[in-house]
């Protein structure tokens, strides 16, 4: 008889994948009026799944063969992960019943989804990163088009597909070339490998680059984010919303996991990938934005820009950068979440609408819902006291630190410094918008209870993370360490 | 063995052959048919390999399911193929530029390969070999205790790709008239046939 | 050179050889059993059936035959002639090559393979493709129709077939077909997988296109389907196809329910008749009732035929898989040498 691998690691992913399957049969099998419920349930799922990861602890445990690691990073950002899907399910509810995409399959899609960020969080195999990264993606690629009646919607998830698809290959076209090199495709085998040649051969150094560029797609880096502006105006505000958070997270928290774990040798080969893309995504996500009229555009470009800053804390390569990239992705989430809040209020006689112009004069009509965005978009721009300057912070301490021993760091702070200010320009505008511009046309009073809820959260972290920020930077600390300890 | 040689030349050829054909014949219909045919050379292959299962597996499933898809969905397309004839031709120099880049690279990659130096002994094989057991046993012992995580987890995928598939295509159309099956067995002689004694003259 | 001839040339000759003797045989076997549909037919229709051509009409199917080899072959116009001579040819083929590893006595096979049922199923799951591009490339619409009929309707019923298969092999643990009989010398599978034999049967017809599935065909609205444009040669190479295949697919039904080359009993009056003989007489059997199901069962209508595929057949099938496999592991029946 074969000895059964140990299940407890991975319980939460397990409670989550039942639970999932059993609530698509009993949105399949259920009346028509099923679906506000089943998305309640769901929101319930992630809280209890979260439990789990929680009890589990952080203490680093293997199993499947080695295919599957649960430590304290993949706690931290599992954790993370589940918090954002939980808040992206509670926007879409009071969205999908006014827009009449009210089926019960959106939540649990976004559950399928989020299994599969759990599973990339805690993949330890080239092959358990595929298949987890498969999952979520094919998840998203359904949830994107799920407005299937609106071309726009329709456009987003065929684009989605069709790059997804592309950028699955790269990775696997890497993750071969690793195997050819290592004969295994697990993280802590290929580790060994790697720190045992003295200089890593030419094939497994493009091998790696193949499997960053597959991975910064997800992410939606410069130069693989010609996808992002286009998905996330065409799909549905809640899925884009989704998508600039939940997602987001797990991706990095792949790329932080498979750099810094089997290419952790490798550091001065992938801090050169890192840095370009880093700068590409900055200059480009500050610079392209400042044109953009439509707001979920001006969003995608936005979260060009964060991932830019993101990963100016992995190019500096050390445990400390890592700590950064936690805090800001942390941080990042709940200021996105926050912002597509507000653009979920953005209604004029019961119609969505994504001009920024639109907002102009709201402090007069919404003064409340005036201040959350003035709140989010100061937090964005990195204006301190509030929980985005200390995003950047973090980021940015790490790199000046790493830039007294590579000297070429200095260049990316300064650009970074830079892309921040010319950031600042496009999200001071709507402040100005709102607060000094004459109303064209006002909102409807907003109505619905669970999106003010998120709103209030995200603006209650947002703007006193500066007197709280211990547990996040302790957890981050904490997940930092995990990752570079092993 | 000079058999097998041959056989496998036959094979390999006849594969390369119909990879061309896919990609240059005129009409769809028949790139799709030739594609079926390099399945089969690549099951050849298999067999040649000692690998029947995978072989018969890959007749299965991909020419006799994907493959019948494909088929009809190419069958019942109305496309202009001298259009896209027209793209292939305008994007001919970049794309075979890329496609030269691409390949140098791989030259230049293979040339200075180096597996690891225990690359290896990682290869082992974690099955009985083959020659003792058949190896569609060999397979399952692998995919259901070693790999089972990601057997599942290809499951999870499918099951995905299913419900995306319902989603994006399923209309529930009003005033369709189904087929109640219980209904209709369920239909007594008593409930529908009444039989009544008509008064001459009377009428109903 | 002595090994030149001794290595290679001798066993090609003995494989030519026992592909001629099995495909003898099985075109007679064709042949006649047109001519049994024929008398069948006729006699639950309180009908004569063929009775002219030599003593009981026997010499009818030479008679058809030959009047068929001597007609011309018409090409429709804008038809693809590559692929329309294919079509017929491809389907013909299908239904001789599966043959190659039934076993028709023990140790009587032309190849003993460890994966006969993939084979099997492999072959059955082809046949699709030459009715499908007969109607492709007839250029017509009523070929075309009967082509896509035939196509989602194949596929359909393959899946189901697959789960059967699977349930029998859950209980034998090998996909060799001589195995898969031996396994059944205690008690054939037709016993206690009997759901399973009814869905096999039926499946097996919906995948020979045979009455009530015969959609493809469909003659009172589609003419005669795939094959309206053929004739001649082409036409006959169809007919002897699906005859073929109905005859392949008893000889399947045999294999996996009905213990093959096994007699009934294994006491003396049974045991003294060849395997073959057995394994004959069983093939009859399941025929007469392909030819019983067309005399007497109206033709599904095609919504009908697709619930019943997928609402009712794959849902059941997958259900008596996990509950044979459960019942095996439960009481401890799994086969000992899994091979």
């Amino acid at each position: 008889m074969v000895e059964l691998p140990a299940f407890l690691p991975a319980l939460p992913e397990l409670f989550l994948a039942v639970s999932t399957m059993a609530l698509l049969m009993f949105g399949v099998f259920g009346s028509d009026g099923t679906a506000r419920l089943v998305g309640q349930i769901a929101v319930v799922v992630l809280l209890c799944t979260g439990l789990l990861v929680i009890g589990h602890g952080t203490e680093r445990a293997v199993t499947f063969n080695g295919m599957f690691v649960m430590d304290g990073f993949g706690a931290y950002m599992k954790v993370l992960v589940l918090i954002g899907s939980a808040l992206s399910i509670i926007l879409a509810q009071g969205y999908a019943e006014r827009e009449h995409m009210n089926r019960f399959e959106l939540p649990v899609l976004m559950l399928f989804a989020t299994l599969g960020m759990l599973l990339m969080v805690s993949a330890n195999d080239l092959i358990s990163l595929y298949v987890g990264l498969e999952t979520q993606s094919l998840a998203l690629y359904v949830v994107a088009a799920f407005r299937r009646d609106h071309a726009k919607s329709s456009e987003a998830g065929l684009k989605y597909f069709v790059l997804g698809a592309l950028s699955s290959g790269l990775l696997l076209y890497g993750a071969s070339l690793i195997y050819g090199f290592g004969g295994t495709t697990q993280f802590d085998r290929i580790a060994g490998l790697i720190a045992a040649s003295p200089t890593p051969p030419v094939g497994v150094v493009v091998g790696m680059v193949f499997a960053v560029a597959g991975l910064a797609f997800k992410i939606s880096a410069v130069p693989f984010h010609m996808w992002t502006p286009d998905v996330y105006e065409g799909a549905p505000t809640p899925v884009t919303a989704f998508f600039a958070a939940a997602p987001k997270v797990a991706a990095v928290a792949l790329i932080l996991r498979l750099l810094d774990g089997p290419f952790g040798h490798m550091v001065e080969q992938w801090s050169q990938v890192i840095f370009a893309l880093s700068l590409a995504s900055m200059v480009l996500g500050s610079f392209a934005a400042i044109q953009q009229t439509n707001i979920k555009r001006l969003m995608a470009y936005s979260s060009i820009a964060n991932m830019g800053f993101a990963l100016l804390g992995l190019a500096a390569g050390t445990e400390q950068g890592t700590r950064g990239v936690v805090v800001y992705m942390t941080i990042y989430m709940v200021m996105t979440i926050g912002t597509f809040a507000v653009i979920l209020c953005m209604k004029q006689h019961g119609r969505m609408v994504e001009d920024i112009r639109q907002l102009a004069g709201l402090s007069r009509s919404h003064p409340l819902m005036a201040l959350g965005t003035a709140i989010f978009m100061f937090s964005l721009a990195g204006i301190p006291p509030l929980a985005g300057f200390f995003g950047k912070l973090y980021v940015f301490l790490a790199v000046i630190e790493a830039a007294a021993k590579h000297s070429e760091l200095y260049i990316l702070a300064v650009f970074g410094v830079l892309s921040s200010v010319v950031g600042a320009f496009y999200y001071l505008r709507v402040v100005k918008l709102i607060y000094f511009d004459d109303p064209i046309e006002t909102f409807d009073r907003q109505s619905d209870d669970s999106i003010a809820a998120v709103l209030v959260g995200t603006g209650l972290f947002t703007m006193f993370f500066f007197a709280f920020p211990v547990p996040v930077l302790n957890g981050a600390a904490a997940a930092a360490a995990a990752l570079f300890t092993g | 063995m000079v058999i097998q040689s041959i056989v496998f030349y036959v094979f390999s050829c006849a594969l390369l052959i119909c990879g061309v054909m896919v990609i240059s014949a005129r009409n769809p219909v028949h790139s799709v048919l030739w594609l079926i045919a390099a399945f089969f050379q690549a099951a050849g292959l298999f067999v040649l390999m000692g690998a029947e299962f995978l072989a018969m597996i890959l007749v299965i499933v991909y020419v006799g399911a994907v493959a019948v898809l494909f088929l009809f969905v190419v069958m019942m397309l109305d496309i202009n193929f001298v259009e896209l004839r027209r793209g292939v031709v305008r994007y001919l120099p970049i794309g075979g530029l890329i496609g030269l880049v691409l390949v140098s690279e791989l030259v230049a990659m293979v040339s200075g390969w180096v597996p690891a130096a225990g690359a290896l002994a990682q290869l082992g094989a974690p099955v009985p070999p083959v020659d003792q057991i058949s190896n569609t046993r060999a397979l399952g012992q692998l995919i259901y205790t070693q790999y089972f995580y990601l057997f599942q987890t290809a499951g999870m995928i499918l099951l995905v790709a299913m419900i995306g598939a319902i989603v994006l295509t399923l209309r529930s159309r009003e005033g369709v008239r189904r087929q109640n099956v219980p209904a209709q067995l369920a239909r007594r002689r008593e409930d529908v046939v009444a039989v009544r004694k008509v008064p001459t003259r009377g009428g109903v | 050179m002595a090994s030149f001839w001794s290595g290679y040339v001798l066993p090609l000759v003995i494989i030519v050889a026992e592909i001629v003797l099995i495909v003898g045989p099985v075109m007679l076997g064709v042949a006649y059993l047109t001519y049994a549909e024929r008398k069948v037919m006729g006699a639950i229709q309180m009908r004569q059936g063929p009775n002219l051509v030599g003593p009981f009409g026997l010499l009818q199917p030479i008679a058809d035959g030959i009047k068929l080899l001597g007609k011309e072959m018409i090409f429709p116009a804008g038809a693809n002639p590559a692929i329309f001579i294919g079509a017929p040819v491809m389907t013909f083929l299908l239904a001789l090559v599966a043959w190659a590893v039934i076993p028709f006595d023990a140790g009587i096979v032309l190849a003993d393979i460890n994966v006969g049922v993939l084979y099997l199923y492999a072959i059955s799951s082809l046949g699709v493709y030459g009715i499908v591009m007969a109607g492709w490339a007839s250029n017509s619409k009523y070929a075309f129709l009967g082509g896509l009929r035939s196509a989602a309707q194949m596929v359909s019923y393959e899946v189901s077939i697959g789960f059967v298969m699977i349930t029998v092999l859950l209980c034998v643990g090998s996909l060799n077909l001589s195995k898969i009989v031996l396994a059944q010398q205690t008690v054939w599978f037709c016993i206690p997988l009997f759901p399973m034999f009814i869905i096999f049967f039926v499946s097996a017809l919906a995948e020979t296109n045979r009455a009530p599935f015969d959609l493809p065909e469909g003659e009172s609205e589609i003419v005669a389907g795939f094959f309206v444009e053929y004739s001649a040669m082409a036409y006959a190479l169809f007919m002897l196809a699906e005859y073929g295949n109905m005859i392949l697919m008893s000889a399947i039904t045999t294999i996996l329910f009905l213990g093959g080359w096994l007699p009934p009993f294994n006491v003396v009056p049974f045991i003294w008749v060849p395997g073959i003989i057995w394994f004959a007489i069983k093939i009859a059997f399941i025929l007469f009732v392909f030819l019983w199901v067309r005399a007497t069962v109206p033709r599904y209508r095609y919504d009908q035929l697709m619930r019943l595929g997928w609402k009712v057949f794959l849902p059941f099938s997958l259900v008596w898989v996990v509950l044979t496999a459960g019942v095996l592991v439960g009481f401890g029946w799994l086969p000992k040498n899994i091979g």
